[in-house]
């Protein structure tokens, strides 16, 4: 029997604002625990939430950008539990009018384009953190993160495989990141994804029962998550049981999602109007403000590097993709450098350093100042693209400044010509089988002539040079 | 309304309710139900749900800190606590 799979996965996005959704406690991650509450975070009686003028800009930003439908007066409601690190006992989210309404993601799985729509993306506030391995009976809180700005993106159930999900969540991560809505940082939570999977015989038109695997934080472990869900889910099925509708959670040390213990009773939010907030209502010169402050995307950002500096396509694809990447590269332009020859140097050396490391750009020892002076020794001939690979490794190790390096290691480039004469007789002698071969016609060991230079002078020689006067010489 | 919806309403809100007085307090939501229910019978087809009685938008902060620490005031403020946490009963999936 076949069978196909249906997904929506909901997002929750911290929105990157200084401040908390409803208080002006600071939002920073890593902090003392506890040390940036404030009395609206604890639920404290007699306190108003106000609302934090960024996050709805960030999420509207958000909205403008997956072409959606803006409610311009949106409401809070208030969902009701009990939880040790909500302190309100409830949570304030946008129920029945939220913020971001409609909208699409374009995804690419392996060269195939598809658009996955978006139900809803509303504000809602963050709960604290709750750790239960700090004392054998007691479990302990910290209320930093209570009431960070999330929002939480929604998309229908039309995505059908762990991999248009990955595809999906990477798209929407570089979304959020360029827009700096987010910073994306899944390792510290900011970007994190339930999903919502079920099976269904193909050709069905109902849905089948759905699991829900909560809180997945690493590409990686979405697709291994998924995966794990359809295969579970297609054997109970083939084995004539029913899915139980259900939260599980991944394990991602043994690769396997389990129930989370079930509820005694089923989750009943009650979610009525929060009658703390009035309606929030963006006017058209606030909308104005927005549409104009909108950041450059990806595609546009490509699309301007190929036609204003003249860069491969490809360059562009790989350079736009990445807010931080792209940052560096512009300021690199912006400092009147080479753009091919920073693009080439980003795409090669940089990012199978930064791929080695896994590492973002601003996370490395390169600063856009010392690639500066990279770019310019190259371009002023002080050194050869080659040497410029080595002195790049070592600023990886060190951080050094190009110029000491140079300086020190007595990289400049070779363009003394008596200097290369010299080492080229030196290898033509020593080398007449070759000459020989050569002469008769075997132009390909012009390469190795070049390869003999480099070597003896230790890759210094200026390439153009020498090809330059090998040709003079091989031909006399 | 029975004894049923009822415990299963205050178990939600974390309410304890005497046996003696379940009675009472099932009878009384069911008039308080019946008497809201009146509103049942209008026509609100072309009436926008009002989300708030005051006819007025809500003010908008700007995004800057303006909190201070006040761990130590809140930890000793709460019925237990270490050094850096809110201590609670054992919570645990």
């Amino acid at each position: 029997m076949s069978w196909e799979t249906v997904i929506g996965l909901e997002v929750h996005a911290q929105l990157s604002t200084n401040t908390k959704l409803f208080s002006s406690a600071s939002t920073k991650f890593g902090s003392e625990p506890n040390t940036q509450v404030d009395l609206v975070d604890l639920g404290l009686p007699g306190v108003l939430p106000v609302v934090n003028k960024d996050a709805f800009k960030k999420a509207i930003r958000f909205g403008l950008a997956i072409e959606a439908d803006i409610n311009q007066e949106s409401t809070f409601d208030r969902k009701n539990y009990f939880y040790p690190d909500l302190p309100k006992g409830y949570q304030i989210t946008q129920m029945t009018k939220p913020i971001v309404e409609g909208g699409s993601i374009d995804i690419d799985v392996d060269g195939d384009k598809k658009t996955i729509n978006i139900t809803r993306a509303h504000l809602e506030e963050d709960a604290g953190k709750s750790i239960h391995d700090a004392y054998p009976d007691k479990s302990v809180i910290d209320l930093n993160r209570a009431g960070t700005p999330l929002l939480e993106i929604v998309s229908e159930p039309e995505i059908s495989s762990a991999k248009e999900a990955v595809s999906y969540m990477k798209a929407l991560h570089q979304l959020v990141t360029f827009l700096d809505v987010c910073d994306g940082d899944m390792s510290q939570g900011s970007l994190r994804c339930d999903a919502n999977v079920s099976i269904r015989k193909v050709g069905d038109d109902e849905l089948g029962t759905r699991t829900e695997i909560k809180n997945i934080n690493s590409f990686r472990f979405i697709e291994k998550a998924i995966n794990f869900e359809i295969k579970r889910q297609i054997k109970v099925l083939e084995s004539g049981e029913k899915v139980t509708q259900e939260t599980r959670l991944y394990d991602s040390g043994k690769d396997e999602t389990r129930p989370m213990r079930s509820k005694e009773f089923a989750n009943d939010y009650r979610y009525f109007p929060d009658p703390d907030l009035l309606p929030v209502v963006i006017s058209d010169d606030e909308m104005e403000e927005i549409r104009s402050t909108f950041p450059e995307l990806p595609a546009d950002k490509s699309r301007r590097y190929i036609s204003e500096f003249k860069i491969d396509e490809s360059e562009a694809e790989i350079i736009s993709s990445s807010r931080e990447l792209s940052n560096f590269f512009e300021v690199a332009v912006e400092s009147k450098n080479d753009p091919k020859l920073a693009a080439n140097l980003i795409v090669g050396e940089i990012s199978s350093l930064l791929n080695k490391d896994n590492i973002k750009i601003d996370e490395s020892k390169l600063s856009s100042d010392n690639f500066n002076i990279l770019l310019q020794r190259i371009s002023d001939g002080t050194i050869s693209k080659k040497i410029a690979k080595t002195i790049l490794a070592e600023i990886w190790e060190t951080g050094r400044n190009a110029d000491e390096i140079i300086n020190d290691q007595g990289l400049v480039q070779i363009q003394d010509e008596n200097l290369l004469e010299e080492v080229i007789t030196k290898v033509i002698e020593s080398n007449t089988k070759q000459v020989e071969d050569y002469k008769n016609g075997k132009d390909k060991l012009f390469g190795f002539f070049v390869g003999q230079v480099m070597k003896e002078t230790q890759g210094k020689a200026n390439p153009k040079a020498v090809n330059d006067l090998l040709k003079k010489a091989l031909n006399s | 309304m029975d004894n049923k919806t009822v415990e299963t309403i205050s178990y939600l809100a974390r309410l304890k309710i005497d046996k003696d007085k379940k009675e009472k307090i099932t009878k009384d939501l069911e008039n308080i139900i019946d008497f809201v229910a009146e509103l049942q019978d209008l026509n609100t087809e072309d009436i926008v749900p009002l989300s708030n009685p005051l006819e007025k938008v809500a003010p908008k902060r700007e995004d800057s800190v303006a909190s201070r620490n006040r761990k130590e005031a809140f930890l000793s403020n709460s019925p237990e606590s270490d050094q850096d946490y809110f201590m609670v009963p054992k919570v645990v999936e």
